[in-house]
């Protein structure tokens, strides 16, 4: 291995960065995907997938994907929630994989809510 | 690879020993198993802190924390959270007391308080991944020291920060650097010192553990700042997961260049080689430390000169502790400023302790200085488990002081903690409650250093076996007052003649307790007790020892698992004129300290034994009582009819002498008669042991009040002598507007009008304020009485003093209780109570007592209806006209004075005892002043010293233990006591509690374990 340089660090902590904020558990933006068992049998996986490929590859290091369970609307799923730092939850409804790489271009990396495919903005609130 | 979750599995040395490598494995099968391997990655960690609720599980990006993982929870743990993204509530953390969980660990107060800077890699990443190291920060500081920094610069960063050793003195790191650096000589070695000896001390073990990397980079930007190039890890071979990841980490760091020659092109060379040490506690002192290292005896030697003059090999050498290099690459990365900002004026940044002992969250705990012992005890550490009191809080391991529970307030920093006797130290922090015994703990302590001592001084070799010596003396109940002084002479003869801090230190627990529990020392030389009932050598059983009148505990018991219990009954007669009563009302003090209930166990029922034995011997027509001696002629009067009264006469009348009781009321009884109600005492139980004491010649005079129909001086002439046993019968008053309405009663007044059966007066709608035995009483009566009635009280449920089993039947018989209520003013109109104005309190901070004291919410009040209010918040002797004129003095409390240990009143032949001088107490309290009165009433007339002797507890007979089948041992539970339905009770005064039977009986006393067969030898 060829000797280091200070620069060298930030190249091997880049490299695992998205893990490590998933670690933290902090991130500018998050996207749930909600897989109860309606969620799945309307094909939420594909819809996951589709989302974690795209991260993959426009090497997106700060938006986090995560799941959820059934949102409570069985009929209009899959579904997906968004939410950006600071700002209200958006809950999307009626999902392909192509409308899951919309929204995550638009409105999580971009900041723009996808409003054809947005069910509403919130999110019920638990204990 | 993304993964869209990390599940973070601790694996430090604690949660291995739980399983935890289990759990990862089964985590990795259950997610290949679910085709989740490409979207959840399990990473292995170190310690999140929380070790006692070990094996634990962080579900990340969630924030989900799990914990007492099982494997069998893992598949429904994967299908539901990683697979179905619903959290698993049952496996997630609760709060001790509550019932809701908390799901985030950000959440759960354990972790909220904390702040994490030699700890802030822990439980985030993987300790043998250095590239995850280096994602956080890692071999940044190193590079930056390097690359920009001076080796002063460096220094004056670590003096600005204010950084100080966290070994446990707390010399200025940045100083001893400075020193290091301008000693002349070379090569110049730095050392970590890994060699964590204290007792239930692991911080360094965990930090080593889950971040190896941040060690060796400290030592780096050390070793560049005095100009070393060779550095050493002292650790001891019983860390051995420790060691396996510092030498990955050390052969990892070699790899990527980070040690080795030419680090970041510099020219920088910096290798670090392990050293394991043997466990040796004096490896901890550095000159033993170095010495070891060099392959001499481990030896302190005198100082000056200091290893940074010289030190290995002679060279000049900086020791630091393992916290202290991990806080090192954080200062220089975040700047002396920021890390300056933590703490107080004398001691900056952060404190890692591992928080031990009585407390529910143990566990490692990162803190910043200046923090509140009671909020590392209390928010942190979840407060003590099993209700139990807090006694004292140890710090610093064998080399520390112990700080009592009053002190609790203080701030947490070097000074602080020395100026009340203890220390720093490395950041042992034990939590000791009411059941430890500070004797033994300090001769637990000192166990330890007199078997670490290495030998090499006189002082510290032979003087810790001298303490050792006198503090066995001592919890064998064989020492003297002399004993104390010559234990704190010694204790500073060894500090001063020892060379190093092993020497100098180890007497500190033995002179801290001194300083802040004499009274436990006291109590075990001159009364011969063990206030925690823990030295086997005075106590021989707890319950025993315990009991204020001596109950022969396992005796009676072991012989009622014998099936004897004639036998059992006569036991119980001996130091016990009144079981069936005792078996029934008493507050059971034993129960509280059995062993069988200790750390949440269940306790044996020995009031309810107790009871099985009196109602026993009743049925069966037994009278265990002792022939009585022959009759002497002096008689003695004795003022009051109840437990203590009673007591004092039948023991008077077992010596032979006449006793007269003079008793205000038309029944015998006092407080038993007047203050309990028939359905938890019924009448004829207890007038069947007064007889039975009646039987012995005393003479019960009821209607007779002393002051009123006889003078105390008449009795003085008439009788040789006197015992004052009046009880406090006298309410408390609210002291709210309004109170003086005659629908305002008393608990004790309606309480006793509906014991005598008179006529009671009061309304439909009865609020009862208060929260102990009078309240619940006076409801429950009023309650049978047909009336709409509820409990207000201050506080909550869980600070309610009254006994747990009555509130319960409280509940039963649904009678509301209004917590957080306290009553402002008291409403009439014409001349009749109609309301009650109350306010809402809240919890605030705790009190001394460890309890949250309630607070007014302003603007809260509001009004309950009502037409009958009846305190009980306490009650007060009433004694005035009694003895008005005849000496005797009375305390602000109106309490009789007496001397504590004779109860003798200061004025001749007068003797008092009971609730009359120690305020409202309980039944077996009483009944002991009874006995001692006795004795020394005895005394006094036969001319002897008035003087009580005081006595090791021991039992009076031999009782072998019975041998259980492998079926009785399984079948073993505590039985619950059978009870009269509700429906039965509510409009009767019927007895509630039924007793046991003699078949559970005797299965509940073969469950006692018989401690007192434990030899104290």
């Amino acid at each position: 291995m060829p000797k280091m340089k200070p620069g060298d660090l930030e190249r091997i902590g880049e490299r695992i960065k998205r893990t490590m904020l998933l670690r933290e558990g902090e991130s500018r933006a998050k996207v749930i995907v909600h897989m109860g068992t309606c969620g799945i049998a309307a094909g939420a996986r594909g819809v996951m997938k589709a989302v974690m490929d795209e991260i993959e590859e426009r090497d997106i290091d700060d938006v986090v994907v995560t799941i959820s369970s059934c949102a409570g609307l069985c009929s209009r799923e899959p579904m997906i929630t968004v939410e950006l730092q600071g700002e209200p939850a958006v809950k999307y409804v009626d999902l392909t994989p192509e409308k899951a790489k919309k929204i995550l271009v638009e409105h999580a990396l971009g900041g723009k809510i996808v409003t054809e495919y947005a069910l509403a903005a919130g999110s019920e609130r638990s204990i | 690879m993304a993964y869209r979750a990390n599940a973070l599995i601790c694996t430090c040395t604690n949660c291995i020993s739980n399983g935890s490598l289990q759990i990862k494995d089964a985590l990795q099968a259950e997610i290949g198993r679910r085709g989740l391997q490409d979207d959840v990655l399990v990473v292995p960690t170190g310690a999140s802190g929380l070790c006692v609720r070990g094996p634990i599980l962080l579900v990340q990006p969630d924030g989900i924390f799990y914990q007492r993982l099982r494997t069998e929870d893992i598949p429904y743990l994967v299908e539901e959270h990683l697979l179905k993204g619903r959290p698993v509530r049952s496996l997630m953390y609760v709060p001790p007391g509550e019932e809701v969980p908390i799901p985030e660990l950000r959440d759960i107060p354990f972790f909220k308080d904390q702040r994490l800077v030699a700890l802030r890699n822990r439980g985030m990443i993987d300790p043998e991944k250095i590239e995850e190291y280096i994602a956080r920060d890692g071999y940044k500081a190193l590079a930056k020291a390097l690359t920009s920094m001076s080796p002063n610069e460096v220094i004056t960063t670590i003096k600005e920060a204010g950084l100080r050793g966290r070994g446990g003195a707390g010399f200025p790191t940045g100083v001893k650097w400075e020193l290091c650096r301008n000693s002349v000589g070379g090569p110049k070695y730095v050392i970590c010192n890994a060699d964590e000896g204290d007792p239930g001390a692991f911080m360094d073990r965990s930090i080593i553990e889950a971040d190896p990397h941040s060690i060796l980079e400290g030592m780096a930007i050390g070793a560049y700042a005095i100009e070393a190039s060779k550095g050493y890890v002292y650790v001891r071979i019983e860390y051995p997961l420790a060691i396996e990841r510092l030498e990955y980490a050390v052969s990892r760091a070699y790899e990527y260049g980070l040690l080795g020659e030419d680090i970041f092109g510099s020219g920088f060379n910096f290798d670090v080689e392990i050293f394991q040490g043997a466990g040796a506690f004096v490896c901890g002192e550095e000159t033993s430390l170095i010495a070891s290292i060099e392959g001499r005896p481990a030896e302190p030697r005198v100082r000056p000169p200091f290893p940074v003059q010289s030190g290995l090999w002679g060279n000049p050498t900086n020791i630091n502790n393992v916290e202290t290099w991990s806080n090192v690459p954080a200062i220089i990365n975040w700047g002396a400023e920021w890390f300056s900002a933590l703490g107080t004026e004398t001691s900056k940044g952060t404190k890692v302790f591992s928080l031990a002992g009585n407390v529910h969250n143990a566990g490692l705990v990162e803190v910043p200085m200046g923090i509140t012992l009671r909020e590392i005890i209390y928010d942190i550490g979840g407060g003590i488990p099993y209700g139990k009191k807090l006694k004292a809080v140890q710090t610093g391991g064998p080399s520390g002081g112990f700080i009592p529970s009053h002190l609790l307030d203080m701030p947490v920093d070097y000074e602080r903690l020395q100026e009340v006797g203890a220390i720093m130290g490395s950041g042992g922090m034990v939590v000791i409650d009411e059941d430890t015994c500070i004797v033994d703990i300090a001769k637990y302590f000192l166990e330890f250093t007199n078997d670490e001592s290495c030998g090499k001084c006189t002082a510290c070799r032979e003087g810790s076996e001298v303490l050792l010596t006198l503090l066995n003396k001592i919890s064998d109940g064989e020492a003297e007052d002399t004993d104390l002084t010559l234990l704190e002479e010694l204790g500073e003869a060894v500090k001063e003649a020892s060379m190093c801090g092993l020497g100098q230190t180890l007497p500190n627990p033995v002179l801290s307790t001194l300083r802040h529990f004499r009274d436990e020392y006291d109590a075990h030389i001159k009364y011969k007790r063990c206030p925690a009932a823990v030295c086997k050598g005075i106590t021989s059983s707890p319950c025993q020892h315990t009991c204020p009148i001596d109950q022969d505990v396992p005796c009676y018991i072991g012989l009622i698992a014998q099936g004897k219990f004639d036998e059992a009954a006569e036991i119980v007669r001996r130091e016990n004129p009144l079981p069936a009563i005792c078996g029934r009302v008493c507050t059971a003090p034993c129960e509280g300290k059995c062993r069988s209930g200790a750390g949440g166990g269940d306790a044996i029922s020995i009031r309810a034994l107790k009871r099985f034995l009196a109602d026993y011997a009743r049925k069966n027509g037994l009278d265990p009582t002792p022939k009585p001696k022959e009759r002497k002629p002096e008689r003695v009067a004795i003022i009051g009819s109840g437990p203590a009264g009673l007591t004092c006469a039948y023991y008077l009348a077992l010596e032979g002498y006449p006793v007269t009781i003079f008793e205000s009321l038309p029944v015998a009884g006092g407080m038993l008669a007047t203050g309990i109600p028939d359905y938890r005492l019924p009448k004829d139980i207890l007038n069947y042991e007064i007889d039975l004491i009646c039987k012995l010649g005393v003479e019960i005079r009821t209607n007779a009040t002393v002051g009123e129909d006889v003078q105390l001086s008449d009795l003085r002439e008439q009788y040789k002598a006197v015992f004052i046993a009046t009880g406090a019968h006298k309410g408390l008053k609210l002291n709210i507007e309004g109170e003086d309405s005659p629908q305002v009663i008393d608990a004790v007044d309606f309480l006793r009008a509906v014991n005598l059966g008179g006529e009671v007066a009061i309304g439909e709608k009865v609020a009862v304020i208060g929260g102990g035995d009078a309240a619940v009483d006076a409801a429950r009566v009023a309650r049978r009485l047909g009336k709409d009635v509820k409990i207000l009280y201050r506080r909550t449920r869980n600070e309610m003093p009254a006994a747990k089993e009555e509130i319960e039947e409280l509940d039963r018989e649904g009678i509301a209780i209004e917590f957080l209520v306290a009553p402002v003013k008291a409403l009439s109109e014409n001349g009749r109570l109609n309301g009650l104005e109350c306010i809402r309190m809240e919890l605030g901070d705790l009190d001394r007592t460890g309890r949250r004291r309630p607070v007014p919410i302003e603007g809260s009040e509001f009004t309950v209806e009502i037409d009958t209010l009846v305190p009980a918040i306490g009650q007060e002797p009433d004694v005035v006209p009694m003895v008005d004129g005849n000496g005797l003095k009375l305390s602000r409390w109106n309490t009789v004075e007496v001397d504590p240990e004779t109860l003798y009143a200061g004025v001749e032949g007068i003797f008092a005892g009971g609730d009359v001088v120690s305020g409202p107490a309980t039944v077996v309290d009483a009944m002991a002043h009874g006995k001692n009165a006795s004795r020394m009433i005895h005394n006094y007339i036969q001319g002897l010293p008035v003087k009580r002797g005081y006595s090791v507890t021991r039992p009076a007979i031999d009782v072998e233990v019975v041998e259980l089948t492998d079926e009785e041992i399984e079948g073993l539970q505590k039985p619950g006591m059978p009870l009269l339905p509700v429906q039965e009770r509510l409009d009767t005064f019927e007895e509630v509690a039924l007793g046991f039977s003699a078949e559970m009986a005797m299965a509940e006393a073969k469950r006692c374990v018989r401690c007192d067969k434990e030899s104290a030898d």
